[in-house]
């Protein structure tokens, strides 16, 4: 039976599930309730058919290699290599889609009678499958052609709710930045084909030696910035905070979620298995970028008050967390320190697991949160926990989770991450050693900032009163989506319960990659699932912290119940307000809580006021009617690096302009020099 | 067929080039295209004789159909049509062109493209006449202002490509060359309607009229 699971054929039926999906959902486009009926119903059942395939594979250590062998062309081959990590990418993937698909069944009904349930139900299976492909394939072609479904089909999500302008415009900025990666990573496929002859990513592994080092620099660069460009990293990012929140919210929680990580699980792909031995700087150059990254996408984070964008900015965050996982994992394998290596690109893997979860999780509350106060502005909610409990208790246990608070996933995973940086700390030489000091400050910034930030978060938009009218009518989810986020908001608390369990199946995916084959891990797991690093450098346990939590919570809720107010009565009265009528004004706004970090970090951020009077009469300015105050923060990406560019490339298109001169005959003389000229170099 | 015969047909081919490109009246443009295209079968009957192959038969007949009786009536037709008994002017005065003529097919048969006239050894001179045709038409196409004379420059430089892919062995099958030839047809019908709707609206065939098109 698991031979069965474990084969190509279950991997066929899964993506046949997303076909069927898509394509059926096409078909029943006149009929919403049916649309969504198919959709949800084949994405859930590829979801789950992917999760048995993936977990049955990485238990049993299973890898596939499989693919048509007759092909058109001697550089295109179809052929698929499964093997450990790939299936941990599918597992994230299937978990995340399963959840999010049964969030999305009730999420989707109010865009009924506004648009084409069916368009939705078909771009989304497509995307889903396309995902899977990316991760599954083993033919640089091959790869490509799934990289463009899945950008192409992620587009046409994120404009789907094409009513908004503003949509419109964020699907156009994400397609030409999309375009721009991927143009890199074609230059790094074409570097590495023009060497070795193959787009098969085994022919390139087995080969890599006949690729000169300033060549593998230059498949380097391109491939960091191509694929870093979908994952989001600095400053490459500019398309992530407008794209993600455009989209529908389970959308949006899967791009967050698993496809910014399609981007990582390329590097690690390359960088740890197909291009090794690496040199040194590339580890390093991975962490500066990881530690810019998390630093300033906290910091943009905390800026926001828009609930979604705020979420990306976080996604930004934490693929910077990821980073520093997998530079620290480059830097001590280039360093014959692969015990070190394994340990960070755990801590990678592991924390690209927990981030998925949660993020989505937060991504789907924010969704329900949306779906009933009609606006992304946190400064429009306000007492939504009277309203939405349950929503606001998952959101809250995201929350925790992605401000590295334990008992949640997020907690173990950072963990790992700064035992990585600490073995850094203790073993590198100087100028390294400082790089990964800097990286660990910047992880601690991170977390302090990611803690601040959601403290606003859910304090503005569940406590407290509510800041509309809106609200006030708001009403908790449906089933559905309740049970979705309640699914993630378990799986948030189980994987960090049981963080040892799950580290150690991490542990054997991390070492079924070709330079890991014989190396022992630095991480010891014990039988009561405690963890131990570098032989006793530090140790944590999962279990142990979960009980001493919920014992702390029980104490305190014991003592104050029981000593402090034992003697106290209860009443229900009003509180003291000067004297004024208490209205939501009197509350601290997002804006207001985040502007003392902001001020402190406006080096980085270049804050801005504004201030508008409007006087009721424009002659005699002593009456002012209304003053208004507006607080923001400068674009130093688009003043400093894309508008530059901008006009650099303006101005070589106007000249570039003066050879298009509208005279065919013009066109056509380009054509013969363009033929001489290449016949005379070439031959 | 020897090779000194298959030489004069594509000096044949070479002069027609030639005299497309000196050639002032549309209705001898036509008909020196047309003999072009006869002498294009005519090579490609021969490559027939070698092979056997009966498709290729096929292909031939078609081709014969299309290129040397379908195409010139197309252009005949236009010619009257519209009143276009001279061709548009050129860019280049009568002494310049031939001068480029002669440095086009100087270059065509330099040392420096030995590599690709050579790869049929023998075919060496055959093959050098043939890229020269290839060169000629293309300057044809860029010296003429008039948009017929330049469809029959691009014609022309298709003819020089079949002609030198037979004598370089690089023939493609039957099927492929008859759906080339396909290509050819609805190209040429397509031209035709563009030749119409260019002197309808601008009324002239001169191209550099476009001009005005661009934003």
């Amino acid at each position: 039976m698991l031979e069965i699971i474990a084969s190509p054929i279950s991997f066929f039926i899964l993506l046949s599930l997303f076909f069927v999906g898509a394509i059926g959902s096409l078909f029943f486009y006149k009929n919403n309730n049916q649309a969504n009926a198919w959709s949800s119903f084949f994405v859930i059942s590829g979801s789950l058919v992917g999760l048995v395939f993936s977990i049955v594979n990485i238990l049993t250590k299973n890898s596939l290699l499989f693919g048509l062998k007759t092909s058109f062309f001697s550089f295109f081959t179809i052929s698929f290599h499964i093997d450990l990590l790939s299936s941990f990418f599918v597992f994230v993937i299937s978990l995340l889609a399963l959840f999010c698909s049964i969030y999305g069944i009730g999420y989707v009904r109010h865009y009924y009678k506004k648009y084409n349930i069916g368009v939705l139900g078909f771009f989304y299976n497509l995307f889903i499958g396309s995902l899977i492909l990316v991760v599954t394939s083993s033919n640089g072609i091959l790869f490509l052609i799934f990289w463009e479904i899945m950008s192409i089909s992620s587009y046409f999500l994120v404009v789907y709710d094409n009513h908004d302008d503003d949509n419109v415009k964020a699907g156009l900025l994400y397609l030409v930045m999309t375009y721009i990666g991927t143009s890199f990573i074609i230059l790094a496929f074409l570097l590495l084909y023009k060497y070795i002859g193959s787009f098969d990513f085994l022919v390139i592994k087995d080969n890599i030696a006949l690729i000169p080092a300033s060549i593998k620099n230059i498949v380097f660069v391109s491939a960091f910035i191509g694929f870093g460009l979908k994952a989001g990293i600095i400053p490459l990012h500019i398309w992530l905070p407008v794209a993600h929140p455009a989209a529908p919210s389970h959308v949006s929680a899967l791009m967050s979620g698993i496809m910014i990580k399609s981007g990582i699980y390329m590097m690690i792909r390359l960088f740890l298995d197909i291009l090794q031995p690496v040199p040194f700087w590339w580890g390093l150059m991975v962490l500066v970028v990881g530690s810019i990254s998390a630093l300033l996408g906290v910091l943009y984070a905390l800026t926001e008050h828009d609930i979604k964008r705020l979420l990306a900015y976080h996604s930004i965050e934490n693929i910077g967390i990821i980073l520093l996982g997998l530079g620290s994992a480059l830097t001590f394998y280039s360093l014959n320190l692969p015990a070190l290596a394994l340990l960070g690109l755990i801590a990678a893997l592991f924390h690209t697991l927990n981030h998925a979860i949660f993020k989505a999780l937060l991504f789907l509350s924010a969704g329900s949160v949306i779906n009933e106060v009609h606006t992304r502005n946190m400064e429009e909610y306000g007492g939504l926990i009277k309203y939405m409990p349950q929503t606001a208790l998952f959101f809250l246990i995201g929350s925790v989770a992605i401000s590295a608070l334990p008992p949640f996933n997020g907690f173990f995973s950072e963990w790992l991450t700064y035992q990585a940086l600490f073995q850094g700390i203790a073993q590198m030489s100087f100028v390294t050693q400082w790089i990964f000091i800097l990286a660990t400050g910047s992880l601690v910034f991170t977390g302090g900032l990611a803690l601040a930030c959601f403290v606003k978060a859910f304090g503005v938009t569940f406590l407290a009163r509510p800041r509309s009218k809106k609200v006030t009518c708001a009403k908790e989810s449906a089933l559905s989506m309740r049970l979705g986020m309640g699914g993630l908001a378990l799986l948030t608390l189980l994987f960090g319960v049981f963080s040892g369990y799950i580290i150690s199946i991490i542990n054997t995916v991390s070492q079924s990659l070709g330079i890991f084959k014989n190396s022992s891990s630095a991480i010891n797991i014990s039988s009561s699932q405690s963890m131990s690093v570098s032989n006793g450098f530090s140790s944590i346990s999962g279990p142990l912290i979960f009980v001493l939590f919920v014992v702390t919570i029980f104490l305190v809720v014991f003592i104050f119940k029981k000593i402090i107010n034992r003697k106290q009565k209860e009443c229900t009265t009003n509180t003291w307000d000067c004297g004024t009528n208490f209205t939501p004004r009197a509350e601290i706004t997002a804006t207001g809580f985040s502007r003392s970090i902001i001020l402190i970090f406006k080096g980085l951020l270049k804050p801005t006021i504004q201030h508008n009077i409007e006087y009721y009469d424009d002659q005699n300015r002593y009456l002012p009617k209304s003053r208004t105050v507006t607080l923001n923060i400068g674009n130093v990406y688009h003043t400093y690096l894309y508008q530059p560019l901008h006009i650099v490339i303006n101005k070589l298109s106007v000249k570039a302009k003066t050879i298009q001169n509208g005279n065919i005959d013009l066109y056509i003389s380009y054509i013969l020099v363009a033929l001489m000229l290449a016949l005379l170099v070439i031959l | 067929m020897n090779l000194l015969t298959l030489q004069f047909l594509s000096e044949i081919i070479l002069l027609s080039v030639i005299f497309l490109l000196i050639m002032k009246k549309n209705f001898s443009a036509v008909s020196f295209y047309s003999l072009q295209s006869l002498v294009v079968v005519i090579i490609l009957l021969n490559s027939f004789f070698e092979t056997k192959e009966l498709l290729m038969l096929l292909v031939i007949f078609i081709m014969f159909i299309v290129k040397v009786i379908i195409a010139p009536l197309f252009f005949i037709r236009l010619i009257k049509k519209y009143a276009l008994s001279f061709s548009a002017s050129t860019y280049l005065s009568t002494p310049i062109t031939l001068i480029i003529i002669t440095i086009l097919v100087f270059i065509a048969h330099s040392q420096r493209l030995l590599p690709l006239t050579s790869i049929v050894a023998n075919h060496q001179i055959l093959l050098s006449l043939a890229l020269s045709s290839m060169f000629l038409s293309l300057f044809l196409i860029v010296n003429r202002k008039g948009a017929l004379s330049q469809i029959i420059g691009i014609l022309s430089f298709e003819n020089s490509i079949v002609v030198f892919a037979v004598f370089a062995n690089l023939e493609q099958s039957a099927s492929l060359q008859l759906g080339i030839i396909f290509d050819i047809f609805i190209w040429i019908m397509i031209a035709s309607i563009f030749i119409s709707m260019l002197y309808k609206h601008f009324g002239t065939l001169n191209v550099s009229s476009m001009k005005k098109l661009k934003d």
